[in-house]
């Protein structure tokens, strides 16, 4: 209890109560200051085989890139404070570019210190610190466009802006030093080979996955007593490892080829490319059956009937009601097969069809860990690309048959 | 697929690249066409491949007859001169498949050790660790479950010089990569002091171990030797004559040094082989 002598403060006068209007912001800067604080920046290791030590970011890098950190990320969590309005989420968005470009920037500095005069075989290496404060301002990049609902253009000018950025620092030679960039430049040849293959391998998957599965998915709708053995198929071979169907596949797929020598020319065989085609098409039916499926079981079938009783068609019905009506749910799951094929993709390496795999397979034998990243942060790359655009179509598309 | 290439390929492993590639490299400047099928695979998928005649040849290990014929208790195995000579009179019989001139050297299963690891002779062999391991030292085996349980493998080693590692000995990994037994050894992850590893491994120097010697001969020959198909070497006889003196020059030190390039300093295992093959002019 307070002496009655005591006066009270605010009492009368109200100061403006701080309070936090962007809680995700708040974390994520918050996240980010505590990962800075106990966690490597960058690891050093003697040679490419041995674990890292961990270095701080204000003991590797330039302390310029400590201070111009720190200063934009307390600007990122000043705008938390401040009541919500659009120019505030773009400006947000925009620091967090900025703040993105700068970590990136700064761990390669950190490297190019750490190298300079160093035995040729250390390896410095990203560290825990680094991931965990790159995401925390990509995220709040999303945050920021998210909360402001940017459209396609401020989304992509953000992503070309960060893009650009990155590739000028890049051609600058900024990130040499990483142990990432020289695995890149040892396999700089065969990379863009590699990253096209495995594009081209879950373009070539999906085609024939969605022609197979949609079918089989309406068939499986208007048919329901089928949908048990389907499904039942579907699960089965999901749940075959990759690597056991490629062992299944190359003495049939090698007969087929010596048997037709058209298909042999046109690069059919028991290696490469055709067992890996199979192999994803296998693996992505399942989720084009289910949200065919989904989708078309879904159409309210007040809907249908009301369409049958204007005296549509059966086709009619099924071309201007059922499949528009389905459209954002067989969207969504062809983007959810698209992901999960740019991930499984990485397994066609083990039976020679090449794609990042190539990276994270030699990576992990050799115990490399930035060489799996090699193979593996490109196809992230690809996933989130794929996501992004397949989700700006449906917006689109969606938008469209709405109105 | 180019018509009538010589399709050469390799397991997915570093010295599955390195030899793929010394072999693509040497038929190449003979001026035989050869599409390149390097690191194709794990063991499994390489040999498939091979006997359903998807590819023409590879780099493979006399000692892998053992598991190829099913004869994994077999002897003859354990010497180099006959296992070769097992392993090429079986596949040339029953797949008509020819193995060319091995390489001196054995890329067996070894027992590699921490140099910290007191009491042991400057010239380390596994009489060296029963002695060890009966005095009641510390030791802790990182190694895959095949080398635990595989009859050839650990249990041939205990048999021949007479030690036996406990459960509480042992660290095993369900996977069969010799970088993570020999990275848990080198950082000493959970108190492991030695690891399972393969004779021509690079790695060992730059991570501190050495491999303890075999010297009453207890494990399987695994010596690398390029195998192809009989109907190939028909078309390009000169191919076996090309091959001979590359796999000749090829010793155990000479292995683990050129593996090592690739695996500790990172370098490309393609350019890796052609510099080889240059420094000792076997290549223009």
């Amino acid at each position: 209890m307070s002496g009655p002598a005591m006066p009270a403060i605010g009492a009368g006068t109200r100061f403006p109560a701080i309070q936090v209007h962007n809680h995700v912001l708040s974390v994520l800067v918050v996240v980010a200051a505590v990962a800075v604080a106990t966690l490597g920046f960058v690891t050093v290791a003697p040679n490419r085989l041995i674990s890292g030590r961990p270095v701080a970011l204000w003991l590797a890098a330039d302390p310029r890139f400590g201070v111009a950190i720190a200063l934009f990320g307390a600007l990122l969590l000043a705008t938390a404070f401040v009541p919500p309005r659009r120019e505030l989420h773009f400006a947000a968005a925009a620091i967090a570019a900025v703040l993105f470009l700068l970590v990136l920037a700064a761990a390669g500095q950190s490297a190019g210190a750490l190298m300079t005069s160093a035995s040729p075989a250390r390896r410095v290496s990203l560290g825990a610190g680094f991931w965990v404060l790159l995401g925390a301002s990509g995220l709040a990049v999303l945050d920021g466009l998210q909360r402001a609902r940017a459209g396609i253009v401020s989304q992509l000018a953000v992503a070309v802006a960060i893009t650009v950025g990155f590739a000028a620092m890049a051609e600058a030679g900024l990130f040499d030093a990483l142990s990432l960039a020289r695995e890149y430049h040892t396999r700089q040849d065969l990379f863009a080979g590699a990253l096209i293959r495995h594009t081209v391998l879950v373009a070539a998957a999906i085609g024939p996955a969605v022609l197979i599965g949609f079918p089989l998915g309406v068939a499986a709708v208007r048919r329901p007593g089928w949908q048990g053995s389907v499904f039942a198929v579907l699960n089965l071979l999901q749940t075959v490892p990759s690597i056991a169907l490629f062992g299944l596949l190359i003495v049939p797929l090698a007969a087929v080829a010596t048997s037709v020598p058209s298909l042999a020319r046109l690069g059919v065989g028991g290696i490469g490319m055709a067992p890996a085609l199979i192999a994803l098409v296998l693996y992505a039916l399942l989720p084009v059956v289910r949200s065919t499926v989904a989708g078309i079981g879904g159409v309210d079938s007040a809907v249908v009937d009301a369409a049958r009783g204007m005296g549509m068609t059966r086709r009619q019905r099924f071309w201007r009601v059922e499949l528009p009506l389905a459209a954002p749910v067989l969207l969504a799951g062809l983007r959810i097969v698209t992901v999960q094929a740019i991930g499984l993709a990485v397994v066609a390496a083990l039976i020679g069809a090449g794609g990042l795999g190539t990276f994270v397979f030699e990576g992990l034998g050799q115990y490399a860990a930035d060489l799996v990243l090699l193979g593996a942060l490109p196809a992230i790359g690809l996933a989130l690309a794929a996501d992004f655009l397949l989700q700006n179509t449906t917006a689109l598309l969606c938008r469209r048959t709405a109105r | 697929m180019a018509a009538g290439a010589v399709v050469v390929a390799s397991k997915i492993d570093t010295e599955g690249a390195l030899l793929g590639n010394m072999i693509a490299e040497m038929i190449a400047a003979r001026g035989v066409a050869v599409e390149r099928r390097i690191q194709l695979g794990p063991t499994n998928i390489v040999r498939a491949a091979l006997l359903a005649g998807q590819i023409d040849l590879y780099p493979e290990y006399t000692g892998n007859g053992a598991i190829f014929f099913h004869r994994e208790s077999d002897p003859v195995w354990k010497n180099a001169a006959q296992g070769y000579a097992e392993v090429k009179r079986l596949d040339a019989a029953e797949n008509r498949l020819a193995w060319l001139s091995p390489a001196p050297a054995n890329n067996t299963w070894v027992i590699a050790i921490r140099g910290d690891l007191a009491g042991f002779a400057e010239r380390k062999c596994l009489d060296d660790l029963a002695a060890y391991l009966a005095e009641g030292g510390r030791f802790k085996l990182a190694a895959s479950a095949e080398f635990v349980e595989s009859p050839s493998a650990l249990p041939a080693f205990e048999k021949t010089y007479g030690f036996h590692l406990k459960a509480q000995q042992l660290l095993t990994l369900s996977g069969g990569n010799t970088a993570a037994t020999l990275r848990a050894a080198a950082e000493g992850i959970s108190g492991v002091n030695a690891a399972m590893a393969y004779g021509t491994d690079g790695e060992l120097a730059a991570l501190g171990l050495s491999a303890l010697c075999d010297d009453k001969g207890a494990q399987i020959v695994y010596a690398p030797a390029p195998v192809a198909r009989q109907a190939v070497l028909d078309q390009h006889p000169e191919i076996a004559a090309v091959l001979e003196p590359v796999f000749a020059s090829l010793s155990l030190e000479t292995l683990q040094a050129l593996n090592a390039r690739i695996a500790v300093a990172g370098e490309d295992a393609g350019a890796v082989a052609a510099d080889y093959l240059k420094s000792k002019r076997l290549l223009p």
